[in-house]
Formats: structure tokens, sequence, C-alpha cells
């Protein structure tokens, strides 16, 4: 263990890694829909280079997902398969990409900055003596096959450029929302190589006592998000918020405060430490832009500020201003949009 | 492990560089380090236990391990040399991993899910790797039991109740429970016991495993990030069809909704 990793990282021979590899991770039968943004940069990046994509994939039974992995463009699908790996569990997977970075040495190596994704992230980076580049929103190669693995830092002000020079493969993770999901390419050719791995007991120690799933709210997912601040006075305003986000196809979101007075659940929350969204519209209606809030939502396209106060910070960063009590804001940009509607189709009738 | 930071609430933006003005800000206990000092505490206060707290750190940092002892921890080590300056996820991961084997002993390392400062959430992983221990992240409930902990992980798509034999590391979501107060009359005795400071000579560290030259990866470059660019129109709630056009138009919202 501790004493046979100390021996510093040995610098390694970069000539021998070759190729890009992403670790899919998925529930089930279905693929998380960030392992899917991960194939699809992960091939942009390989491609980009004439390399291959490989792709590992764990679990019980991986046969469905392992060819779905190829039919989105994946050059090589490594598949390992124990009754022992149905739940994720960090010890056992960690070990088996170890051992599959070990064999197959990819130059990259990515993963999804989810929870589970990171659990994993830099424990393979250490096993595998490198360094790791975490939750970055921006990845490129060189010519010389460098990852150029960038993260934004500072409140999201500033973007590092982080390079690992010596050390292979280069790691990163990447984070959800951020790529463009891969699509399914017809006739793609793809190789799966399936192992049976028998797992050493004492890498399931951990029991998974129960999973207890939650309606998670993807907001990262959503091309539109409407959210509520401190200024929506109570859990009641999220209605009719809701009522706007369902009559455009968008999600609800939240400042941090009314998640604390739980007048909405966490997973609503965007900001510093909620999530991070690049919707092409965002509403805010009754908050202020604090910084922390501002961080997870700046790189809306169109940004819709509703709030009482016509010199609220986040007017600074909006395209349209309606300095107005919520309550009668917005049921009159619902009632513009659904009569907008109907107008235009009046017309056309006309027409 | 706790990591002293700038407080980010007192962190302000610098609008012509736009980075983060630090100097004004104090410097805290990482907020979900405090979390993790707490489920710690409770661990002590059920089944009694021994609790040192290890920061990697400039000596200014001994305040932050001070902080921990008067809330109620034992001992405080500041780990503080100069070849430690610098160090990415992979030496910060083998100093911490080599004061936890120092210590000796140790059955459950309590870190936080990640920073507020440079927040790679890599730390905790990366110690339990080097030291062969297993790992629970995003733990938001933990508890303890005749050498098990059984902790509640704070996942996307559902909560995952798990059961792990000690010695384990455990990362604890942030504001996942609420830290006690530091004590007066502890935080007297935390500095009459003072900080021990451990320096590379002390892990049996060299200096080309830590800090800068320890480090695989490194920053290039820092480039503020364009923001997009917004119309800051003020629109009346009579004008508010103006708004429906442009989203009609930009393909962004559909005639009459969905
Ligand atoms: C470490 C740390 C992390 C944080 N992380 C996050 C995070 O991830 N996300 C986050 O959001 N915050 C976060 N915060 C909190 C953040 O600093 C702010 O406190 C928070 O964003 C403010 O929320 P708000 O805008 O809803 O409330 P306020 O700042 O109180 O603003 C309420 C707004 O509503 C307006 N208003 C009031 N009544 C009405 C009405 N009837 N109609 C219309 N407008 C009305 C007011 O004019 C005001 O602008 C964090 C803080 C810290 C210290
Ligand atoms: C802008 C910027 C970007 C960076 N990006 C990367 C990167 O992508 N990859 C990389 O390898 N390094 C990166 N670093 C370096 C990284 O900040 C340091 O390695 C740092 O020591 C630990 O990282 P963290 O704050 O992200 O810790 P996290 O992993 O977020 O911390 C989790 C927990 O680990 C414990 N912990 C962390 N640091 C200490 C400490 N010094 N002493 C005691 N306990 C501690 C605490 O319990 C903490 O809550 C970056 C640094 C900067 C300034």
């Amino acid at each position: 263990m501790m004493v046979g990793l100390i021996n510093a990282i040995p610098v390694a021979n970069k000539d021998e890694y070759k190729n890009v590899g992403v670790y899919i991770e998925h529930r089930g039968d279905e693929i998380k829909r960030s392992s899917l943004e991960m194939i699809g940069i992960g091939k942009q990046l390989a491609r980009k280079i004439n390399e291959k994509l490989l792709c590992v994939v764990i679990g019980d039974k991986v046969d469905g997902i392992a060819k779905e992995v190829g039919e989105y463009g994946c050059d090589i699908v490594l598949a390992a398969e124990s009754p022992d790996l149905a739940e994720y569990r960090t010890m056992p997977y960690a070990q088996i990409i170890g051992d599959y970075i070990a064999e197959y040495k990819p130059n990259i190596f990515l993963l999804a900055a989810t929870r589970n994704g990171r659990d994993l992230a830099s424990r393979i980076a250490v096993k595998e003596r490198t360094g790791i580049t975490a939750d970055c929103t921006v990845l490129d190669v060189d010519e010389n096959r460098t990852l150029l693995a960038n993260r934004p830092t500072y409140g999201e002000s500033t973007l590092a450029e982080i390079l690992c020079r010596n050390h292979r493969p280069q790691m990163a993770t990447a984070r959800p929302g951020t790529f463009t999901p891969a699509e399914k390419e017809k006739d793609h050719k793809y190789e799966i190589v399936k192992k049976k791995v028998n797992v050493d007991k004492n890498m399931l120690k951990k029991q998974i006592i129960k999973f207890i799933p939650k309606k998670a709210t993807d907001l990262t997912a959503a091309k539109i998000v409407v959210a509520g601040g401190l200024g929506l006075g109570g859990p009641d305003g999220f209605k009719l918020l809701q009522d706007l986000a369902d009559l455009i196809g968008g999600a609800v979101g939240s400042s941090r405060p009314p998640v604390d007075l739980g007048w909405i659940t966490r997973d609503h929350q965007v900001g510093q430490t909620g999530q991070a969204v690049r919707p092409d519209l965002y509403v805010a209606v009754g908050i202020s832009g604090k910084p922390q809030h501002v961080a997870g939502m700046k790189f809306s396209k169109v940004i819709i500020s509703i709030n009482k106060d016509p010199n609220a910070e986040i007017n600074k960063i909006s395209d349209y201003i309606i300095v107005e009590d919520y309550r009668k804001a917005v049921p009159a940009l619902i009632d513009a949009i659904k009569n907008f509607g109907k107008q235009k189709v009046a017309e056309a009738q006309k027409a | 492990m706790i990591k002293q930071v700038p407080d980010s609430s007192e962190v302000e933006i610098d609008p012509v560089k736009m980075t983060l003005n630090r100097t004004k800000a104090r410097n805290v206990v990482n907020a979900a380090d405090l979390n993790a000092l707490e489920y710690a505490l409770r661990i002590k206060d059920k089944v009694g236990a021994n609790i040192t707290v290890i920061s990697m750190g400039p000596p200014m940092a001994d305040a932050a391990i001070i902080e921990c002892m008067a809330r109620g921890a034992d001992r405080g080590i500041l780990i503080t040399d100069r070849a430690f300056a610098g160090a990415d996820t992979y030496p910060t991961g083998l100093t911490l991993a080599a004061t936890i084997t120092k210590l000796g002993n140790v059955d459950i390392v309590f870190g936080g899910d990640e920073t507020t400062d440079s927040s790679t959430g890599h730390v905790g992983p990366g110690v339990a790797e080097f030291l062969g221990f297993d790992q629970i992240t995003y733990a938001k409930e933990v508890d303890y039991e005749d050498g098990y902990v059984i902790a509640t992980r704070d996942l996307e798509d559902g909560d995952e109740i798990v059961k792990v034999p000690t010695p384990v590391v455990i990362t604890v979501l942030l504001n996942s429970n609420i830290p006690r107060h530091q004590s007066l009359r502890k935080k007297i005795d935390a500095i009459r016991k003072g900080v021990e400071s451990w320096g590379i000579n002390e892990l049996g560290l060299k200096p080309e495993w830590v800090g800068l030259r320890g480090s695989p990866t490194i920053v290039r470059s820092m480039k503020a990030i364009k923001e997009p660019e917004h119309l800051h129109k003020t629109v009346t709630l009579d004008k508010i069809d103006d708004i429906v056009a442009d989203l009609v138009s930009k393909n962004i919202i559909k005639v009459g909704g969905k």
C-alpha cells in the first residue's frame, strides 16, 4: 500500500500510450446522460488525432450497454462482468479500471464529474500514478497529443488550463451538462472485448444496504430554467414558476435561500454550491444576483430578470429586465406567451 | 483533515480583472470540514474517540486548527514545510496519507466533500487510495456501531445507504449537519496545548515527492472567461410581447408555448 506508492511517480514513456479512454456510468440498463457527453467529447478528441475511442463498461449484465456504447461511436468497448459488480462500489471498480489502463495504456482517460465519477477519478489517478484535472468545461488535444484540460476557477471568472506533462494517462473529469451528448452513428464498426472477472472478496466489504431513488432534477440538461429566489416570499411562488416552466418546456430552479428554508428541494439549487447551468433561457424571479448564484447561471444565453428592485445586481447580466412584483409579472408573461400564439394563428388563418 | 480557505462570502470579484480579490477575505475553516468534524464529534460523544485534526498549509493555518480544537478535537497537527508549497491533489493526498500513517491506529479519516477554493473533491479519495482504505464520499448521515460506519451517500439520482467496516475515509457533504459552537474553555485549553508542527523530515518524505515538484499537473495559463453579452433592456408589462417575439424568433420558445 502506502510504502510502495510513495516512491515518487515514475515518468511515463509517452510513446507507449495511445487512444482515448472513457468510463461509462449507468444505472441498470440506462447509460447516464453525462456519460453520453463523455463519449461525445472523447470521440471528438480521438478523431482529431486519428486515435481510437475506448470505453469501459462495468456491471453484472453489460451486453446491452456495451452494444449501445458501440453504436454511439466507441471503437473498442471494454466490458467487465460479474454478479458482484451489479452495484457500484469504489474498490472493485477502481481496480478494474486501473487494470484496463495498465493493459491498454490510453493516452487520455476521461470520466464525468458526477458524484460517483468523482468518487472514482482521483482514486484511479493515484493508483495509476498520474495527474488529473477536475471539472473541465473545455477539453482539447494538441498536435503532440497533449490534453489541454481547462477548468473554471475563482467563481467561474477564469479558465485555468492544466497540463499533465510527464505522466500517463492524462486524466480529467468533465462537468456534466457541458459537452454535447454523442448521437448514434449508423454502421459504425466497433469491437466488444468482454471479460468475466472474479472480484476479490476483500473489495466487497462495503455493503449497499439500500438505494432510495429520488426524483432527480437534472437542471444541466434543461434548455430553459425558470428560477425563483427569496423574493418569492414562500413555497407557493414556485407553483406559479412551475406553470411558466410547464408552458415553455423548462425546469424550475432556485437560489439557495428557498432551499435552506425548505420551500423547494436542494436538487433545484443553482449556483456555486448547487448546479451550474447554461440554458438558452434563464428566468430569474425574485433573485438578487449574488456572486454565488451568478456563478451557476451566468453562461445562460438569454436572461430575463423579474425583480421589484431596479438596481438588483442580476440586472447587470440580464437581457430583459422587468421591474415589477413577480405576482403580476409572471402571469403577464404566461398570458403573453399563450396569446402570442393565438394571435399568430389568427393572423395565419386570416391570410 | 481540514483546509484553511478564504471566506467565500467575503471574496470580492475584481470588476476590471474579473478575478477574485482574496486579500480582503478572512481565512476560515473550509465549511464542509466543519460538517465532517461535527460527525467525528458525534461519534466521540457516542462511543468515545480521540480526534486529531490535521491540516497541510502555511503557518497561519494553525488558527483553523485551534478553531477545531475549540469545537472539541483533542489534538492538532499542522503539516507545514516550504517543500509542500504548490502541491496539486496527488502530493496533497500523499502528504496527508503519510501523516495519517505516522499517527497510527486511525479508524476513520474524515474530510469535506470539497473545498470552496479549488473544489476538486479529489483529496479524500486520493488519501484513501494511498492508505488502501475503503471510502464513503458525499456522506450526509454518518453513524458508527461496533466497528462499522453506516452512512448515507447523497447521489444525483438517489440516496445510497452503506455499511463499511473501519478503517475508512469519509468525505462529508457540505451543510449536512449543524456544527456545534466553539467553547471558550476549550479554546483556552487549545491555545495552551498548542498545535504541533510536522515537516517533511518528520513524515519521512522526500522533497521531490511533494509540493510543486511532486505534482504531475501544472497550471499553464489562466484566462478571463468571456461572458455572453446581454441587452440590458428594461421592459414594462405592456411591452412584454417584445420579449416573447424575441424568444420565438431565436427559437427558444415555441408559439403558444411548448
Ligand atoms: C459558501 C456559500 C455558497 C453559496 N452558494 C450559493 C448557491 O449555490 N446558490 C445561491 O443561489 N446562493 C448561494 N449562496 C448564497 C448567496 O450568497 C445569496 O445569499 C443568495 O444567492 C441570495 O438569494 P436570493 O437572490 O434568492 O435572495 P436575496 O438576495 O434576498 O434577493 C431577493 C430578491 O428578491 C427581490 N424581491 C423581493 N420581493 C419581490 C417580489 N414580490 N417580486 C419580485 N422581486 C422581489 C428583491 O428585490 C431581491 O433582489 C452561497 C453563500 C455562501 C456563503
Ligand atoms: C485554480 C486552481 C485549480 C486547481 N486545479 C487542480 C486540478 O484540476 N487538479 C489537481 O490535482 N490540483 C488542482 N489544484 C491544486 C489543488 O488546489 C491543491 O491540490 C489543494 O491542495 C487541494 O485541492 P482542493 O482544495 O481542491 O481539495 P478538495 O479535494 O476539494 O478537498 C476535499 C477535502 O480534503 C481535505 N483537504 C484538502 N486539502 C487539504 C489540506 N491542504 N490539508 C488538510 N486537508 C485537506 C479537506 O477535508 C477538504 O474538505 C488547483 C489549484 C488552483 C489554485
